[in-house]
């Protein structure tokens, strides 16, 4: 397409050549826009300007793209497919490692949930939820509350054996009692 | 208890020898059903429960079976289970709210982030107020230094401890034992009394009755037979539980559930009790799991 519009195109540009040289004595680009009362006698030469193109879309196609951002080095990847290649070496992707849903804790779980229908009563499920720690059986609060309740099921054990741990909880105790009561609105109360 | 246990389990199968040579006899059995194949396999019966006889709807018939292929007869007799506990329509809501509540109420989130005053470190001014150009600051581990501390960051403990109303977990088992009856994946079983001590044995067994790849075997008492006990203890999928630990999650997870015969009546039993007992509407009513 480029070539045949290429190849048109420069014999129209021949054939005006010819035309422009082919009649120097006729009459040319006579002005007609000239008002009759004042036309001259004399013929006014003008002379007839042809455009001749010098570039052709083939050649621009022939030259190929633009270079741009030219000396910038770009350090995205823009082809290939996920993980990038990066300096040659693949992207670390982690190994599979399923789970074992059939371990016994997991065949097992939720077993004796039921336990206060199912059994003869006496016990609750409460009861029996050993992987709770203990003074966490059977409790919901926020974080003063917890360690209210922590401080009174396991205070003295730890002000005897984790006196450190015993005098940060009772230091966190105090702000939050100050923080709680003095410093935040009561919808506060979840978050803390 | 447990020695009266002993004493059944003990006494049934030499009552049932017993009757396999003298034939049925009519006093023990007040609704006979009739075995179509050979005469000399007993009829188990079953009667319906003491605590809810009369009941609108029809008791459903399951087959008893047994875990002795060596037998002429895979079925050995017939069971009449309670529509109130194996037959009511399924409620999927609170199937689910069963689940959600069997994962959520032993949660203990550990996650813990150190306070500013926590982290280690930080407890002189870096440097001087005025003077330098820099911006002020009187510690090296406020939450607006890398490495600082978390103002508002999970603390120590969290619990999302709650506990689903009675008649909704009772609700939750009904609907399951009800939706596995339905499915058929809800069998009965004689006794766990097995020939062999095989793991591969017990696997044939359930892979040719086509019962589903897990199986979770419930009886009536916490000691079950040598021989089950060897075979599933290295099979992970098969699983013995006693009554007392059914539920929705366990039924959920094993594709088929096998009852004894005395933990289907233990479970029928305690489910009904506390459906007909008088002080039923007050159960939903008591804040008494907070220890």
């Amino acid at each position: 397409m480029a070539t045949i519009a290429g190849t048109l195109l420069r014999s129209l540009g021949k054939v005006s050549m010819t035309v422009s040289r082919a009649a120097p004595a006729a009459l040319q680009g006579v002005s007609k826009c000239l008002p009759s009362n004042t036309t001259c006698n004399t013929p006014v030469w003008t002379p007839l300007l042809t455009i001749v193109r010098h570039r052709y879309y083939a050649d621009k196609v022939a030259r190929g793209s633009c270079l741009r951002h030219y000396g910038y080095k770009d350090t995205l990847h823009t082809r290939g497919l996920l993980p990038h290649m990066v300096h040659r070496t693949r992207l670390p992707v982690p190994l599979y490692r399923p789970k074992n849903s059939w371990n016994e804790k997991r065949a097992l779980f939720g077993q004796n949930d039921y336990i206060d229908i199912l059994g003869n009563g006496t016990l609750k499920p409460t009861d029996v939820t050993y992987s709770v720690p203990s003074w966490l059986r059977g409790f919901k609060g926020n974080e003063y509350q917890m360690l209210l309740r922590k401080k009174k099921i396991h205070g003295k054990h730890m002000a005897h054996l984790r006196p450190t741990k015993y005098l940060e909880m009772n230091k966190r105790i105090k702000w939050l009692y100050r923080y709680l009561n003095q410093k935040t609105r009561d919808y506060y109360w979840h978050r803390a | 208890e447990h020695h009266c246990i002993m004493a059944q389990r003990l006494f049934y199968p030499t009552l049932r020898n017993s009757l396999r040579c003298f034939g049925t006899t009519p006093g023990w059995q007040t609704e006979a059903v009739a075995v179509p194949q050979a005469p000399s396999a007993p009829l188990i019966l079953n009667e319906t429960s003491e605590i809810d006889k009369n009941v609108a709807e029809v008791a459903r018939e399951a087959w008893i079976e047994t875990l002795d292929p060596s037998g002429e007869n895979l079925h050995v007799g017939l069971i009449h289970l309670h529509p109130k506990v194996f037959a009511t329509y399924p409620r999927l809501d609170i199937i689910h709210e069963n689940v959600v509540w069997q994962q959520k109420y032993r949660m203990v989130n550990t996650s813990h982030t150190k306070l500013r005053s926590e982290v280690r470190g930080g407890g002189r001014k870096p440097w001087p107020q005025k003077g330098t150009g820099r911006a002020r600051h009187g510690s090296i581990r406020s939450p607006l230094w890398k490495g600082g501390g978390v103002v508002h960051g999970p603390r120590a403990f969290t619990t999302q401890f709650y506990m689903l109303s009675f008649g909704k977990r009772i609700m939750g088992l009904t609907s399951t034992l009800s939706a596995k009856f339905a499915q058929d994946d809800l069998k009965i079983v004689e006794n766990l009394d097995m020939p062999s001590d095989e793991a591969g044995f017990l696997e044939k067994l359930c892979e040719d009755r086509c019962w589903g790849p897990s199986v979770l075997f419930v009886d009536d008492c916490d000691l079950m037979p040598r021989n089950i006990t060897v075979a599933t203890d290295t099979i992970n999928h098969i699983n013995l539980m006693p009554v007392y630990g059914l539920n929705v999650y366990s039924m959920l997870k094993h594709n088929t559930v096998v009852l004894t015969v005395s933990a289907s009546q233990c479970i029928e039993e305690r489910i009904l009790h506390h459906l007909n007992k008088p002080d039923y509407h007050l159960i939903n009513c008591a804040k008494c799991y907070n220890k």
